[in-house]
């Protein structure tokens, strides 16, 4: 079923004529999800259904001179299929509010050394890698998970579309990595990291992997302004720790997220579980959160939007989201180029105060509960898409769900 | 399995990284323009960082709260280093510690002749309506070209917001958010901590204090606050206690104020629409004989989110109020011939909103000084003689 592409091309293409061959092997999927989402948590009281294309991405994979160097490249194509964002109450984060940011079109472009240290330092080995994409932070990107719908702690849990220099060591069942990166979040999805500030923020992540198929991470972020480009806004500092499963059948994951922004003046807290089970022709899935989300003013042209660039550094308040979500995907065509999975998923949504402030979800929602339900289909090509930001391993060979 | 050419990898990985770099925002859109009797002389780009968000003119200069900038003073008709409205020239500038540089007051100390000192409030990250940090930092501006901190003041548990003197008596005082109203002893050199020298604070109630902004008139203290509404405090020798007035305003946010005429005009404001309705009003005050204040007329401006800033001229002839949120955002012009009932005037709209605005008289002409909002923010000046007659 892989459709894994071994390219091999001359000495004369790679170096110009040198006498030894190389192999070149170019790894590459595709996936878009055609998605009718309806809720009744919308500002003003009423309920909302859009047709979207989402997530709908290209990766590609290609690993030259002996595996000794990857080009890992993602094009997320958001920008085009849903500019002003996917419904999904509760999401936030580069200037949207209740519904999905687009991600940057190119999501991921990063030069990886898997392995820099060779034999030289036996079963330890060192890694290293750069360009654009995720930082070593959190758990693993939503889009790679089995629920359509994004946690509304993305932002909260990964850090990704930075400018980012990481390397890492690997020694049986440990990996610990270090990055610096740009800390300002983008700014449009056709937006580049502001390389000025690469170097402003940091994080580690130390990874475990005990019994197969487990794996513990805890890790660790400090972000300056990442919702001011030039520097002015506050910083974060970010914690995560997570347990994952994935063997035969079965997936798991527990998270753990803590932000303290401003020196501890806002604090957004985050737990959340999800799990999914592989039978023959389809997947059920379920996930459930609790997540602090910051609210800021919205602008008079949309209630979707907040302002960006941020000025001042207050907030309307924090509101809680409890968040239920089941679903099921049935794989009803699985041919040698195209996968398609029809899913059905309902989510029920719980919303309260966190603290003072002035902002009330019964003013602004009308309700203090609700739902979303989304019906669509996976359309996949290729390898199934990858677990983003882990640069160490051969993602695509690692890859599993969704 | 399918074939790839490393050419063709390598060329469709840079038609992706130019469609991502031609992906651009669209830009605001055009103000409308402006009445002939409102012209633009000048704007002053600001760093956006995040940019401009007060401006206190005095004697000819102009002084820039930009934010983690810190503080810029601009000649605008002093005479110092040759600058003017149409020209504004940079006396001096500075950071102060922790930046987030939000507002001023130059003290002219009547008793000593000095105008030594200049408070700047500092506006720390807050939930509005309940909570804020934010310190008051106190710069040396003997010398104008090199403005030096020498004093702070800091409360725990509240932050600062907007300023007013009582320069005979050597009194600040300060809206304090959450932490309500604040007096603070000024005579003499302030130098280091100066937290001691609070003389007295008063709330206006649990969950029921976020106050804005505070102005001395005729013996009173009043204040306005976000959730409480407007209040006529006693000032008994900086000792606070409430007079009359609050718990006045329930449908909107209250924003900034001016008193002036026997009346006050109080903005509002709609970050957040309280009840459902945002701050798109300036509301109208007559002020009893005791000063007690009594709503009498409302201004509803539409399209729009915020009432972020009053202003009333020196001859008490102009109303001035400034607007964020909207298509209406910018600068408001109303005549108070009849003070109780203002007539609209005119108006100089500015795409992103104008966060505050303040009168200022040079060399015999009538100007109007606004922070413009991000992106671009910028200090813009307009010349309103022409309005004032």
């Amino acid at each position: 079923m892989t459709s894994r592409a071994l390219v091999t091309l001359t000495a004369l293409l790679l170096y110009g004529g040198a006498a030894a061959a190389q192999r070149v092997r170019a790894d590459w999927s595709a996936q878009a999800i055609p998605a009718l989402t309806e809720t009744n948590v919308v500002p003003g009281n009423r309920s909302l259904g859009e047709l979207r294309v989402v997530q709908p991405v290209g990766m590609l994979e290609v690993s030259g001179a002996g595996d000794r160097v990857r080009l890992v490249a993602a094009v997320d194509f958001e920008k085009y299929t849903i500019t002003h964002g996917e419904l999904a109450p509760g999401d936030w984060g580069e200037g949207f509010e209740d519904r999905r940011h687009p991600h940057t079109l190119v999501h991921q472009l990063m030069l990886v050394v898997p392995d820099l240290s060779g034999r030289l330092l036996g079963p330890v080995r060192l890694f290293a890698a750069a360009g654009k994409g995720f930082v070593p932070f959190g758990t693993d990107d939503p889009m790679s998970r089995p629920v359509v719908r994004y946690p509304v702690n993305h932002h909260l849990s990964q850090i990704l579309e930075r400018a980012v220099g990481l390397a890492g060591v690997r020694a049986g069942p440990v990996t610990l990595e270090g990055a610096l990166f740009n800390g300002d979040e983008p700014v449009s999805p056709g937006s580049w990291p502001a390389i000025s500030r690469f170097g402003d923020s940091w994080a580690t992540r130390l990874t475990v992997t005990p019994l197969p198929g487990l794996e513990a991470q805890a890790s660790y972020a400090f972000v300056h302004s990442p919702e001011n480009r030039p520097g002015a806004g506050p910083d974060d500092a970010k914690t995560s720790a997570s347990a994952r499963w994935e063997r035969g059948p079965w997936y798991g994951l527990v998270e753990w997220a803590h932000t303290r922004t401003a020196g501890g003046a806002f604090v957004f807290r985050s737990v959340l579980a999800e799990g999914a089970l592989q039978l023959p022709r389809q997947r059920p899935y379920v996930r459930f959160e609790r997540s602090d989300r910051p609210e800021e003013e919205r602008l008079f042209a949309s209630p979707f939007r907040t302002r960006r660039p941020l000025f001042e550094n207050s907030i309307l308040g924090i509101t809680c989201w409890t968040v239920l979500t089941a679903g099921d995907a049935v794989e009803v065509w699985t041919g040698r180029r195209v996968r398609i999975a029809p899913f059905v998923e309902g989510s029920y949504l719980g919303i309260a105060r966190v603290g003072g402030g002035v902002f009330d979800p019964q003013i602004w929602y009308g309700r203090t509960r609700g739902f979303t339900i989304t019906v669509g289909a996976r359309l996949a090509s290729g390898m199934r898409m990858s677990r983003m930001g882990r640069y160490y391993v051969q993602s695509m060979q690692e890859m599993s769900m969704p | 399995m399918k074939q790839w050419s490393l050419v063709g990898l390598v060329l469709g990985l840079a038609s992706v990284c130019v469609l991502a770099a031609c992906g651009g925002d669209g830009g605001t859109g055009t103000p409308p323009p402006p009445p002939s009797d409102i012209v633009l002389v000048d704007t002053i780009p600001v760093t956006p960082n995040y940019g401009i968000h007060d401006q206190y003119t005095r004697d000819g200069l102009d002084i820039i709260c930009a934010w983690n900038t810190g503080i810029l003073i601009y000649d605008v008709g002093n005479g110092i280093v040759g600058g003017s409205p149409a020209n504004p020239k940079l006396v001096g500038s500075t950071t102060t510690v922790g930046g987030e540089a939000h507002n001023t007051w130059w003290f002219h100390n009547p008793n000593t002749n000095e105008k030594r000192y200049l408070f700047v409030g500092q506006e720390g990250p807050g939930s509005i309506g309940s909570s804020s940090v934010g310190d008051i930092h106190v710069l040396d501006v003997s010398d104008l070209t090199q403005p030096t901190e020498v004093a702070t003041f800091h409360r725990n548990g509240s932050g600062t917001h907007n300023f007013w003197m009582d320069e005979p008596n050597q009194v600040l005082y300060a809206a304090y958010y959450n932490g309500g109203v604040v007096a603070i002893d000024v005579s003499g050199t302030l130098s280091g901590d100066i937290s001691s020298r609070m003389i007295d604070t008063l709330t206006f109630g649990a969950n029921n204090t976020y106050t804005w902004g505070v102005q001395l008139y005729q013996g009173s203290l009043y204040a306005i606050d976000m959730l409480s509404g407007f209040w006529q405090l006693r000032d008994s020798s900086a000792f606070l206690s409430v007079a009359a007035g609050g718990n006045n305003q329930t449908e909107r946010f209250g924003s900034d104020l001016w008193v002036a005429n026997g009346y006050a005009y109080t903005g509002t404001w709609g970050g957040f629409p309280r009840g459902g309705v945002y701050g798109n009003a300036l509301k109208i005050w007559q002020l009893g004989v005791g000063g007690a204040p009594t709503l009498v007329d409302s201004i509803i401006t539409p399209d729009i989110h915020t009432v972020s800033d009053v202003a009333v001229t020196d001859d008490n002839k102009l109303l001035m109020f400034s607007t964020e949120g909207g298509p209406n955002s910018g600068f408001w012009f109303y005549r108070l011939t009849d003070p109780a009932h203002p007539t609209f005037l005119g108006k100089y709209l500015v795409g992103n909103g104008i966060h505050t605005a303040t009168f200022s008289r040079i060399n015999g002409k009538l100007y109007a000084f606004g922070a413009k909002d991000p992106p671009e923010p910028a200090q813009f000046v307009l010349d309103v003689t022409a309005l004032d007659q």
